[in-house]
């Protein structure tokens, strides 16, 4: 048994394309090119396999990984290749490496994320844009409204020590925020509440169909 | 024109943007230069359903086959994704360029469902071409239809260009063909259906002419082209082996309906029964041969990494050589990690066997349709199952462990009395007290009655039979719900009347309905198949405003010498077959399955019936 893990980029019509359907073609990918996945015990085997984190629905990235197991140790180069060969437009491997079991998934090891925002502006504004960020950053806490699933209500959330950088760029006619966030499941900061809570305190108007969102790269801890 | 940039905008404001997309496994691209025909293949419904149809799958690979032909696909957006374009003036798009559908040369419907008509008529309506083919210029495309819906065309009559009849294999590129040189000759649209109604199973509307009676029957049906043939013979495809079948499947990257590879083990049936549309239309059977389907099993598994594999037909059991296929396929799956699912098997020994063998413990439902409740009107609607097999079947389902049984029939059936409502309730009871005996149990054991409407459907020996009206379907419906209430450990479903009631106009529909199909869209009808969708309301008012009696169409009896809308279509079974078959329904007596013997439907008049005699 061996276990693997692949970094992949995800645009064009790929972003649309949910997590659950993005796992049944990596599925269906490893058993076109009969690399063959160790499958769990029990009543319904299901391969092992697993993203380090979800992407949200219409995101962009250029950093997601995927760890799976084998049942039967292959050359990380073939698995690249052969993946490469199949893989639909809009989706690949930059690289793949062997993963040592050291009993944590990519998942419980994911610690922050990279992504970057852009924001179309209809009006050359001539926004300052590091002195909006500056702003921003120098608040004591950043308060933002976050819905509760469970609860089904609002909570006052401060996001502050989740943010651990934050850099702004202006390109013609639109900002573009560049950050690294906590992600995984100690913290986790969705980036569009980054967003709404930046461009709320910075007076931004955005139409969020408008504004694309990529991830750039996941961190791990450990 | 693509429609690309404008379309990225709207698929982050819409529900699973994954339909709208493309780009899936196996789907075609082509270098549009060297394109003749622009073919669509539109599905009037969502992405998830016509994805899950076989049909797609052919046709897609067959006329994509074809050099000059790019085939793309076309489906109904759903309502929120509709309402978007309708606001931001994007037109109905093919998934695979996303070109306006109006740019292409050929749009062709499947109608699977009459009930889709009124999707197909807003698809016209979303691409900006005009409904009625009267109102359309020398630059819209021209619109198709084929399907099973097609064996009575005339509630599109003035909708659709023309019909093509049968199966669609050979049929389509020879369209195809007469449409390039067509286009060669520069000529009006005009002469491209003339030249058409001398390819065998094209239908044209517009070259007959029907007149009516005052009570409202037809009189006569003219033609008004000298050259458009009297009876338009379906299409047969003799031989399934020598036609070409879909491999490489487009794999959907969304959940679909059915989501796997699916190989056609047969077409047509050979047990008559008497309600059954698909029965009568589809015949001869003509059979795939066991190792071509094991060969293009694997090469699907191959090309699409699907997890599940099934076969299709309309009676998987009846293939001559059922036994050493399914066994090889289990082996063929079993090899490769993926399941085998078998729709539609006769609950006999060999059937237990292998469903013992490919769910195990893991068992599912088992569903059973015997379709009516007594031996009298089993008799009457020629369905060859008696109680003693109903009993056997669901006893030895109850002994390898099931418990969970779905049985399907239906209400409305010609000469059906209480009495027979009183035989499902007692199936019902049966079932359950077997499995008393059984397992000393009641508990953890259910029994699913689920009762369907008789709609009465062209070319059957039921096409001239009255459908039951609202009231008397209530009344049945509210009886078996009394009867069966008190039992523990079963549960009654049953479908709603309006949806049956609106099906049964269109089933034997004329060319009057037109009108009433395009302002019920104009209405709001659309996604008719959808319970959540179908606006009844809507449907009586657009009747009520083109002043059409529904009941003319669903609650009436024909007289045999009746001229009926659907007559110039011929599905190679005698209109002189489904009378007397109507007459010994009538009677109550029984016909065999022609592999017993031949019944005379008179289909081997037309091409060679492998099939009969050979029980």
């Amino acid at each position: 048994m061996s276990r693997y893990v692949v970094k992949f980029y995800k645009e064009g019509v790929l972003r649309y394309i949910s997590h659950l359907d993005l796992l049944r073609l990596f599925k269906r990918s490893f058993k076109r090119e009969e690399i063959r996945l160790q499958y769990s015990q029990g009543f319904n085997p299901h391969p092992k396999m697993s993203f380090a984190q979800p992407l949200s629905l219409g995101y962009s990235s250029s950093g997601e990984y995927l760890e799976f197991e084998t049942t039967q140790p292959y050359p990380v180069e073939e698995i690249k290749e052969k993946m490469n060969l199949i893989l639909p437009e809009g989706i690949g491997i930059l690289s793949c490496s062997e993963l040592p079991d050291s009993g944590k998934t990519l998942a419980a090891m994911t610690d922050a994320a990279d992504y970057e925002i852009s924001i179309p502006c209809a009006e050359e504004r001539g926004v300052d844009i590091n002195q909006l960020v500056e702003a921003y950053l120098t608040q004591i806490e950043i308060i933002v409204l976050k819905h509760q699933r469970k609860s089904g209500k609002d909570v006052e959330l401060d996001i502050k020590p989740m943010i651990h950088d934050l850099k702004g760029f202006v390109d013609r006619n639109s900002i573009m925020l560049k950050c690294k966030i906590s992600a995984g499941s100690t913290a986790n900061l969705s980036p569009e509440l980054l967003l709404s809570s930046f461009c709320s305190h910075s007076l931004i108007p955005y139409e969020r169909t408008e504004v694309t969102i990529k991830r750039t790269e996941i961190y791990f801890t450990g | 024109m693509v429609l690309t940039n404008q379309l990225d905008k709207l698929l982050m404001k819409v529900e699973k943007p994954g339909r709208y997309t493309g780009g899936e496994w196996n789907s075609v691209t082509k270098d549009l230069s060297g394109i003749k025909t622009r073919f669509g293949f539109a599905f009037p419904d969502t992405y998830e359903i016509g994805m899950s149809y076989l049909g797609l799958q052919i046709i897609y690979h067959i006329l994509n086959k074809e050099d000059s032909v790019f085939c793309e696909r076309v489906f109904a957006p759903a309502s929120d994704m509709e309402a978007l374009m309708r606001e931001e003036k994007l037109p109905l798009f093919t998934l695979e360029t996303k070109s306006p559908v109006k740019d292409l040369d050929i749009l062709g419907f499947t109608l699977q469902y009459e009930l889709s008509f009124s999707n197909l008529i807003n698809m016209l309506d979303l691409s900006g071409i005009p409904v009625k083919s009267n109102q359309r210029t020398e630059a819209d495309p021209f619109i198709a239809a084929g399907g099973p819906c097609a064996f009575n065309p005339e509630p599109l009559a003035d909708i659709v260009d023309f019909f093509m009849l049968g199966d669609g294999e050979e049929i389509l590129p020879e369209v195809c063909k007469a449409h390039e040189n067509w286009k060669e000759s520069g000529t009006e649209k005009e002469e491209f259906l003339k030249t058409l109604v001398q390819i065998p199973g094209i239908y044209v509307p517009r070259f007959y002419k029907p007149v009516y009676r005052e009570d409202g029957t037809i009189e006569s049906i003219e033609r008004t082209y000298e050259k458009a043939p009297v009876h338009v013979e379906k299409r047969i495809v003799e031989d399934l082996n020598t036609v070409d079948f879909p491999e490489h499947c487009i794999v959907p990257f969304i959940d679909t309906v059915h989501d796997r590879a699916v190989v056609e083990i047969f077409r047509g049936c050979t047990r008559g029964c008497r309600f059954c549309q698909a029965g009568m239309i589809y015949r001869p059977v003509r059979e795939r041969s066991k190792d071509k389907i094991k060969e293009i099993s694997l090469s699907q598994i191959e090309s699409t990494g699907h997890e599940e594999l099934t076969i299709l037909s309309l009676s998987t059991s009846d293939h001559s050589e059922i036994e050493p296929l399914v066994q090889e396929l289990m082996g063929v799956c079993r090899e490769n990690n993926v399941s085998l699912s078998l729709p539609s098997l006769r609950l006999d020994s060999f059937s237990f066997k292998v469903l013992e063998e490919i769910q195990g413990y893991k068992k599912s439902g088992l569903t059973f349709a015997p379709e009516a409740g007594t031996q009298r009107l089993r008799d009457v609607i020629n369905k060859s199952i008696t109680d003693n097999d109903i009993y056997h079947a669901m006893e030895k389902a109850i002994e390898l462990g099931w418990s969970n049984i779905k049985l399907y029939f239906m209400v409305g059936l010609p000469t059906e009395t209480f009495e027979d409502l009183d035989g499902i309730a007692e199936i019902a009871r049966n079932i359950t007290d077997l499995n008393y005996r059984i397992t000393g149990k009641r508990g953890r054991f259910n029994v699913t009655i689920s009762v369907s409407n008789f709609v009465p459907k062209a070319h059957t020996p039921f096409q001239w039979f009255p459908q039951d009206t609202a009231d008397l379907f209530h009344k049945k419906h509210q009886y078996l719900k009394d009867k069966l209430k008190s039992m523990k450990g079963v549960t009654f479903q049953y479908h709603g009347t309006e949806v049956s009631y609106m099906e049964a106009v269109f089933a034997r529909g004329d060319r009057r309905l037109a009108d009433t199909l395009i302002k019920a869209v104009e209405l709001g009808c659309k996604f008719d198949g959808w319970r959540e969708h179908f606006n009844y309301g809507l449907w009586i008012k657009a009747l009520e405003e083109t002043g059409i009696d529904p009941d003319f169409y669903a609650c009436r009896e024909r007289a045999y010498e009746e001229i009926l809308p659907w007559d110039l279509i011929d599905s190679g079974v005698t209109k002189e077959f489904l009378l007397e078959e109507n007459q010994n329904a009538i009677k109550g007596s029984q016909s065999v399955d022609c592999r017993r013997g031949c019944i005379g439907c008179g289909i081997n008049q037309r091409v060679n019936c492998t099939m009969e005699g050979t029980l």
